[in-house]
């Protein structure tokens, strides 16, 4: 067959219309607030966290904008299916990194355009488990929650519909549960893990959870396992707030402006802020008054914009009276670990991300470190993995032709281990500037003790699947994955920047939601954790309206989860046993 | 047993293949099977055969790696690689509108050399032919990666971070090609554009072992293993981002909106090829065959990986 059955693929979106995939589409124009309008709340980034908040707070029937430093994109015309020519997915602004385990930026961990890192992620989705939330009381390290597992439990519930995550029927970890919409067939890599982990007796979860459509689900196709998960999905078969919630949210008033880049937060009287100062599409100076600002910036992001937004009365950056703003940063480790195989993988077909072990998650009293790591199938195409074996091999020259020559020999497993929070591990201010003369960020990174046990251990562990399936050759490059913290979360003012509802100790209209907020980070993907937060964030935003309005001092008491709120059609959808509990709003 | 215990492809310690390397069948100029090409004879360093890629049909045959069966230099070839006849554009029609765009005009239109100057490129070109060598490609499939590296500099896209201990990346890659020639002064008293294939290889590795012997000062203002990585990154991202490199190692290309339905046992879709291996060995006596580990094997300088996985 030479030609396509319905001739070449042409996805010319009509004027006005914006193509989301090929089936999804949402009509512009849509609702456009003044400048000097005040509206209710102003959404600094529309990307895992603030997606998720800009939909909720729009269908409660706030006045909601939310400004994004990138491109609103039409996935038909500014998507590709090719690894170089994704590079605008990522955040390519400069930062500076260092410290004595510096970490890798750019393509390696953020986003910048709608949807922000859930564009380019590549979609697991488990839970973190009870214990995340007790670290210091159950393991003598890091620092418990202001919230436990079950404050967010509902939320996590909810979001796993409305993404939706496919994975197995019962999974066993942390609080076991179980997934409405089927696992994943699985590809090369996954069985290797699959074999390894089966050979070893260490269970396995298969096929997810992922988030990811094992159907097609509303207007939203499911997925063809064509594995450019990182390079966003074209087909909208993954999820990123761009496809699941983004819609429903202009369709219920939202404003997004996108090409937006927030530069301060204003603070006006009585210690409140009354909005942002932004660089707008054209690279003009413009502002937007809001009663409630909240950061969703990411862990590099927002703690640099609450620090470039240092004014008088708050010399330190705003809500900085702790100091820890920009403290306690952390980064998973992601040991890339590669197994050599007679047979051919393909490590290219399905999405990387299929399987899971959370075997080694809670702490082992057996091991030398406190917390464990779950290990995931990962699938690099060509230039990662060449970049991959630069490092893992030493390979160059002849021997990278060579070794790339059995790129379908290959297949790499992914640690995913906790690293605690550490105080010098921390986002700065850097002296360079950035294209609108703003400081750029520092990011300092080293390992502790623990932390590095604990990755030894784990590549080796990974190491041992790998032999056990069969692999002739193992490798391993070091990684670290998923900045979160640095804005963190806590009870206590003088240790935290935000409590347990993302609000700010210090100033009561200034909210941080987003991954920065993380006191811990478990050894689970941070994704979903962000959105559920995000949830019950907007879920307390709602139930303080009158307080909001009023401009009165805010409740702090924890609201009834709102199960109302989801995009049309996700809960309920196509499942049964879940028919029915998703009302309709009034 | 450990994972070093494994060895699926046997390299003896240099990275010499000579046991694999049967006598020549007709003794000759044109044959192989002796030792890549040096040109220091007695300490003299004649003019260089290497050519920059591109201008000469096979390249001189001593470049070329060597088919271990027979003994004899492999031809340089449309396609290299265990999948002939496996040719990712002859699919292009399956492809979305716009991945086509931006694969076909990475392929039709080669951006010119804007941010390089003349004796930079020359420099340039000689270290990419040494750092993904393309000796076994023939002249129309030999993929320009000098200049998508120029394009990137020419333009300032950076990767969306810098190193602290790094300049900014186009001050890195100049300062780079400044110490690659000191070293090539240093090791062999010439300009490394004059050197042959295997001294070429025997300065490069000085860096990626992290123990350049020139170039002090420029190496108090950059870590050597970074700009190796940040020298090699860019040379991969040109290399592997074109349609030829993914025919050479069987990857699927572009696959929107069509997708993958067989995804078990490493079978091939219809329009993909089966594997056809092939033995064949770098070219004798090629540093860059050993796989040694980047920074030396002291591990000092551990480099971290750059890429999102998951
Ligand atoms: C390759 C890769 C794979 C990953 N895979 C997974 C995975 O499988 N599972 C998982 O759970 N996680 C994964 N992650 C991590 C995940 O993407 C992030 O943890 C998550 O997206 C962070 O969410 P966030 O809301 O904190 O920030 P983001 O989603 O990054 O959103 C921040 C947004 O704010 C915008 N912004 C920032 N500053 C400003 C400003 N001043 N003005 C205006 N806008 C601004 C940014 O442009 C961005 O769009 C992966 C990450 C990478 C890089
Ligand atoms: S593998 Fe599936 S989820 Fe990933 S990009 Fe392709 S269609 Fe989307």
């Amino acid at each position: 067959m030479k030609e396509p059955l319905l001739g070449s693929f042409k996805a010319k979106p009509e004027p006005g219309e914006h193509r989301l995939g090929p089936i999804q589409e949402i009509h512009v124009p849509m609702r456009k607030y003044s400048q000097d309008e005040e509206v209710d709340f102003c959404i600094v980034g529309v990307g895992s966290a603030g997606g998720v908040l800009l939909q909720r707070l729009a269908r409660a029937g706030f006045r909601v904008v939310g400004l994004e430093a990138g491109p609103f994109w039409n996935t038909e015309r500014d998507w590709v299916s090719d690894e170089a020519g994704s590079y605008k997915l990522y955040w390519n602004d400069l930062r500076i990194t260092g410290g004595k385990n510096p970490l890798a930026l750019g393509a390696n961990n953020s986003g910048h355009g709608v949807g922000g890192g859930s564009v380019h992620w590549a979609g697991f989705t488990p839970r973190f488990h009870p214990s995340d939330f007790r670290v210091c009381s159950r393991d003598g390290v890091g620092v418990d929650w202001p919230i436990s597992y079950w404050d967010l439990k509902p939320y996590y519930a909810l979001l796993e519909k409305e993404m939706p995550v496919a994975g197995p029927a019962y999974y066993p970890w942390g609080d076991p549960h179980g997934y409405t919409y089927g696992p994943h067939p699985t590809a090369g890599v996954s069985n290797v893990l699959v074999n390894g982990c089966t050979r070893l007796g260490i269970g396995v979860s298969i096929g997810g959870p992922v988030a990811i459509n094992s159907g097609s689900h509303a207007d939203r196709p499911h997925c063809i396992y064509r594995g450019f998960c990182i390079q966003g999905c074209k087909v909208g078969a993954k999820q990123s707030t761009l496809v699941s919630h983004v819609p429903d949210a202009i369709n219920y008033g939202a404003e997004i402006r996108d090409n937006c880049m927030v530069s301060r937060i204003e603070m006006g009287p009585q210690g409140r802020v009354t909005g942002v100062t932004y660089y707008d599409p054209d690279k003009k100076e413009a502002r937007q008054k809001a009663r409630v600002v909240i950061v969703c910036g990411y862990a590099i992001e927002t703690p640099r914009l609450l620090l470039n937004s240092a004014c008088p009365g708050w010399e330190q950056g705003l809500a900085n009276s702790s100091g820890t703003v920009g403290k306690y940063l952390m980064a998973q480790a992601g040991n890339v670990v590669m197994g050599r195989f007679d047979e051919l993988i393909r490590m290219y077909k399905g999405p990387p991300a299929n399987s899971l072990t959370e075997e080694f998650y809670e702490t082992d009293p057996k091991h030398d470190f406190a917390r464990g790591f779950a290990v995931q199938t990962v699938g690099p195409l060509p230039i990662a993995f060449a970049k991959q074996m630069m490092v893992a091999k030493g390979a160059w020259g002849w021997g990278l032709r060579r070794v790339m020559m059995d790129y379908n020999h290959w297949a790499p497993l992914g640690v995913l281990g906790e690293i605690l929070p550490w105080e010098d591990n921390t986002v700065t201010l850097a002296e360079e500037k950035d294209q609108f003369g703003l400081p750029v960020a520092r990011v300092t990174f080293n390992l502790h003790d623990n932390d590095r046990k604990l990755i030894n251990f784990a590549t080796k562990k990974v190491e041992d699947i790998l032999i056990a399936a069969g692999a002739r050759e193992v490798v391993q490059e070091q990684r670290y994955a998923h900045l979160v913290g640095a804005c963190r979360m806590g009870s206590d003012p003088k240790t935290s920047v935000v409590d347990g509802f993302g609000q700010s100790h210090d100033i009561p209209n200034l909210f941080v939601c987003d991954g920065s907020i993380l006191p811990t980070q478990g050894s689970a993907n941070p994704g979903l954790t962000i959105q559920a937060l995000a949830a019950r964030t907007a879920d307390y935003l709602i139930s303080e309206r009158e307080n909001i309005l009023e401009g009165r001092p805010f409740s702090r008491i924890s609201p009834p989860v709102r199960h109302d709120l989801s995009p049309e059609g996700t809960s309920g959808r196509g499942v049964p046993r879940l028919k029915g509990t998703a009302l309709k709003v009034k | 047993m450990s994972a070093a215990d494994f060895n699926p492809n046997p390299i003896p310690e240099q990275g010499v293949y000579s046991s694999a390397v049967a006598p020549a069948k007709e003794p000759g100029p044109t044959s192989a099977g002796n030792k890549l090409k040096s040109n220091r004879i007695d300490g003299i360093i004649r003019p260089a055969t290497f050519e920059e890629p591109g201008t000469d049909d096979e390249g001189p045959v001593e470049n070329l790696p060597v088919d271990v069966k027979i003994g004899q230099p492999l031809k340089s070839r449309a396609q290299p690689g265990y999948y002939p006849g496996y040719n990712t554009l002859s699919q292009q029609k399956f492809w979305d509108e716009a991945t086509r765009k931006v694969v076909l005009s990475r392929v039709n239109e080669v951006p010119p050399i804007r941010f390089f100057t003349p004796p930079e490129h020359k420099l340039m070109l000689a270290i990419c032919a040494r750092l993904l060598p393309q000796d076994d490609r023939d002249k129309e499939h030999k993929i320009p990666i000098v200049n998508y590296i120029d394009d990137r500099l020419y333009h300032d896209r950076i990767e969306g971070y810098r190193f602290e201990d790094m300049p900014p990346d186009r001050e890195a890659h100049r300062l780079g090609l400044e110490a690659i020639e000191a070293i090539a002064h240093k090791m062999y008293g010439h300009s490394f554009v004059k050197l042959g294939p295997l001294e070429q290889e025997q300065v490069l590795q000085t860096i990626h072992d992290g123990n350049p012997p020139a170039g002090e000062e420029i190496w108090q203002r950059m870590s050597v293993v970074r700009y190796w990585t940040l020298l090699m990154q860019d040379a991969i991202e040109a290399y592997y981002a074109h349609p030829y490199a993914w025919d050479e190692i069987g990857f699927g290309g572009p696959a929107y909106p069509r997708g993958y339905l067989r995804q078990q046992n490493g079978m091939a879709e219809p329009w993909e090829k089966d594997e056809q291996p092939y033995p064949w060995n770098a070219p004798p006596g090629s540093p860059s065959a050993g796989y040694k580990p980047l920074g030396g094997a002291s591990g000092k300088q551990t480099p971290v990986g750059q890429e999102g996985t998951h």
